[in-house]
């Protein structure tokens, strides 16, 4: 498939520049203004339109099928050999003269480059390059890099959350204990004997009278397995099953978390921490001692020369922005849409990113004439959340990073002239 | 038999019947069908009919009732029925439930029987994916299941590291049984791997299932069914077959026992004290002793266990095992060759019934890997949870 593939890439290449479908409307003051409003860009651009909006004018609008684009074949090619998911990597803009109302655009697309199979976060992939251009008459006037990374997805399986425990009268302060944070191991009432699991009634004096204390949360890997197969709901294999002795003597089970398997070890001290499955279940779980906790991907500090700017990504601010660049595309506006294509919800599209790196830039730049933008693209900005944009000016470069709760949304790279 | 008390069930009763459908991967048939061909087989190997038998005894994980089997198999009244708990841990508590009711005058002729489609319908090899409720036993498995510790390989498994760990074994200490139960398959025309026996090497290259666990650590998934016709030793004695004389009998559970998590209590996970239980029982009642069994059936449903069965039935010391096996210990000709049928490894998975089968065989003289000069066979039960076992002589 690689040869196939390499040489329908070379093929695509040598057409070169080819036309596009011409955009519908001539640059207008409708579309500018509806775009000003949507992204919330305040800037008066008299009779030019912002460079950002390059690829809005060419966009095909609410149609049940979209013009192949000059990549077509090849995204085609990598979708029937398994190569079927797709994120968008990078957008790279380059600004070679404003463009003004009244004026009629034409574009041309030609296919880039292929690169690949490389093994990425996401399974392996390839990633596809191609270009857009738009002239007045036979001026160029701005020109876009798309890249794709087409990959085969990561076989995730199987879904859901782990076993639930059941939960009874005699084990209910466990998990309740578990959700406040604290490992609790049964104590005799009595005669004060500890016991993990817990049970009613105490085996050595028959006390039902139950007490428990809270576990120091220190102890070592008494043994382990490091399951493989076969899938379990919730569990990434390979993980490790550890059966832990407590510092207070019993013995629990659990998951040695943010260690390789083969870093772990009969007699290996161990911490508590826990895994939160949902509002019901925290499971107590473990860590290699005197290790932080595998905390979630915590978002970088964010370094920043210009005040950071936070714009609230309610779910009309994805609707509006996406409908007024044109892009109808259902993952920006309808929820189920977007869950049932695997998104958390509906999420910002790639020309609103755009427009808020050229937006961001222009409000501490207010006289600025921007060159081209270069953006590389990472956690989707879903409705809900708030994108936080910071940056740093050095000479006429400028560097924008935009973060969401998830992590990095967009760094972008903007050349003044 | 030396059984001296008249308290015990020592020589009054043997197995005089045995049936089993083919063993597959894919019987494509129900399993009410399976359990039916087997008891049959068993009814008609010991020479009698339907109507002759009046008890029937299976595992409590079968789904097959015994008023559907007798229905089905024209059997009629029923004087007794009983099931036994704990998974393969039932097996020989079958025979050990049909002995009681028949020297007790309870019933007459009594079939124990197991059948299910383990590889083409539910699978034990799966995920146990749900506690099932909060009852006793869905309480114990919420304390494993959430971790992913979720399958019979993993509990396993937990024990096989302890033990590699205190004694210094390998994988290839494991791996050697695994080898000698595919040797003795591999000529056991019945058997699953007939013709396919495995080296150590590809022992060691299969993949891991659950570490220390390889494929070929674990015993096959089958569909089939077996079942075996208990009568007193008497009767026994005036049906066409040698009868194959249950010496004793036993069932046995230990101190903090847990259905497959023995992690809790006082032992380090090197040991299975349910198995200690039973064997204690078994020797005492037959009077015998390791020395006097010409070959034994161990409970193969994962390699490691086989180690600890022959040190805890007193085959060999503690932590010794490995050294046995890699003398040859359990071969055909070693010193006490251990499933000639090829075990659940080689023959089939017939949660211990197909083992029961096989010794009853090995008396007779008639089976494929036959030992010679067969007196007594030690039979034993799922390993793990609670067990059982039996020991039978020739008669």
């Amino acid at each position: 498939m690689h040869e196939e593939l390499t040489a329908l890439a070379e093929r695509l290449a040598a057409l070169g520049e080819q036309p596009a479908p011409p955009p519908q409307d001539a640059v207008n003051e409708a579309m500018i203004r509806n775009w000003r409003q949507a992204l919330g860009d305040t800037r008066d651009w008299g009779e030019e339109a912002p460079p950002a909006m390059a690829q809005v004018w060419s966009m095909p609008g609410l149609v049940s099928r979209k013009e192949p684009s000059a990549a077509d074949d090849i995204l085609q090619t990598l979708n029937a050999n398994g190569y079927t998911g797709v994120v968008a990597t990078n957008c790279e803009h380059t600004y070679d003269q404003p463009v003004r109302v009244g004026e009629r655009l034409r574009s041309t697309a030609r296919f880039g480059s292929l690169v690949g199979p490389k093994q990425t976060g996401m399974g392996l992939g390839y990633f596809v390059t191609w270009y857009q251009t738009w002239y007045v008459g036979e001026e160029r006037v701005a020109e876009m890099l798309f890249r794709v990374l087409k990959f085969q997805p990561v076989k995730r399986r199987p879904k859901g959350k782990p076993s639930a425990p059941a939960i009874g009268l005699d084990t209910e302060f466990f998990w309740e204990g578990a959700r406040e944070g604290e490992l609790r191991v049964q104590k005799c009432g009595e005669c004060g004997e500890l016991r993990h699991p817990p049970g009613p009634m105490c085996p050595a004096c028959n006390s039902t009278k139950r007490d428990h204390i809270t576990a120091s949360g220190r102890g070592t890997v008494y043994s382990y397995v490091v399951h493989h197969h076969p899938p379990v709901p919730g569990r990434t294999p390979p993980y490790v099953v550890a059966l832990v002795e407590l510092e207070e003597g019993p013995r629990i089970i659990g998951n040695v978390l943010g260690a390789e398997p083969s870093e772990v070890s009969v007699g290996m001290p161990v911490e508590l921490t826990f895994e939160k499955v949902d509002d019901e279940v925290t499971l107590p779980q473990w860590r290699p001692a005197g290790r932080p906790a595998p905390e979630p991907k915590a978002v970088p500090e964010r370094v920043s020369d210009w005040p950071s700017s936070e714009i609230p990504l309610t779910p009309t601010f994805i609707i509006s922005t996406a409908i007024a660049t044109r892009d109808f595309t259902p993952v920006h506006h309808d929820v189920a849409l977007a869950r049932a294509q695997g998104s958390k919800d509906i999420f910002l599209n790639i020309l609103t990113t755009m427009g808020l790196v050229q937006r961001y830039v222009l409000e501490h730049n207010p006289d600025a004439v921007l060159a081209g933008m270069k953006v590389r693209l990472g956690a989707p900005a879903y409705a809900g959340d708030a994108l936080v944009l910071t940056g740093t000016r050095e000479g006429d470069t400028v560097t924008v990073r935009g973060t969401v709760s998830l992590g990095d949304h967009v760094n972008a790279t903007v050349t003044l002239r | 038999m030396s059984g001296s008390s008249d308290r015990t069930l020592s020589g009054k009763t043997a197995i005089a019947g045995i049936g089993a459908t083919e063993f597959s991967k894919e019987s494509g048939r129900s399993e009410l069908q399976l359990a039916s061909e087997a008891v049959l087989g068993a009814i008609r190997d010991a020479g009698l009919a339907p109507g002759d038998v009046d008890g029937l005894v299976t595992f409590s994980a079968d789904v097959n009732t015994e008023i559907a089997v007798a229905r089905e198999t024209g059997i009629g009244e029923l004087r007794f029925f009983s099931r036994v708990e704990y998974g393969g841990g039932a097996a020989c508590g079958t025979v050990a439930h049909a002995a009681m009711a028949v020297a007790t005058g309870q019933a007459d002729a009594v079939v124990c029987y197991r059948a299910f489609n383990e590889r083409s319908g539910h699978r034990f090899g799966q995920a146990t994916a749900s506690t099932r409720g909060a009852t006793s036993q869905g309480l114990e498995f919420s304390w494993h299941l959430p971790y992913g510790l979720s399958t019979p390989a993993a509990w396993v498994a937990m024990c096989a590291r302890r033990y590699l760990h205190k004694y210094g074994a390998t994988s290839e200490d494991f791996g050697r049984v695994a080898v000698a139960m595919r040797r003795h398959a591999a000529t056991n025309p019945a058997a699953w791997f007939y013709e396919r026996p495995i080296t150590l090497e590809e022992h060691q290259d299969s993949r891991w299932i659950v570490d220390p666990l390889h494929l070929l650590d674990c015993c096959q998934e089958s569909d089939g069914g077996v079942a075996i016709l208990v009568t007193s030793a008497e009767r026994a004695r005036d049906l066409p077959n040698r009868p194959a004389v249950i010496a004793s009998a036993a069932q046995g559970a230990a101190r903090d026992q847990y259905m497959m998590f023995g992690y809790y209590g006082a032992d380090d996970l090197t040991e299975l004290p349910a198995m200690g239980v039973v064997g204690e029982r078994l020797w005492r009642d037959s009077g015998l002793g390791p020395a006097d069994v010409q070959t034994a059936i161990l409970y193969d449903h994962f390699t490691p266990f086989v180690l600890y069965q022959l040190e805890e039935l007193g085959f060999c010391g503690r932590g010794e095992a490995r050294d046995f096996l890699a003398g040859g210990g359990i071969e055909i000709d070693g010193r006490l060759p251990v499933n000639p049928h090829g075990g659940q490894l080689g023959e089939a998975y017939i949660h211990g019934m197909n083992g029961i089968t096989e010794a009853v065989r090995q008396i007779r003289g008639t089976a494929a890997n036959q030992v010679a000069d067969v007196a007594n066979v030690l039979v034993t039960a799922g390993t793990g949870v609670p067990t059982s076992g039996l020991v039978l002589s020739a008669g």
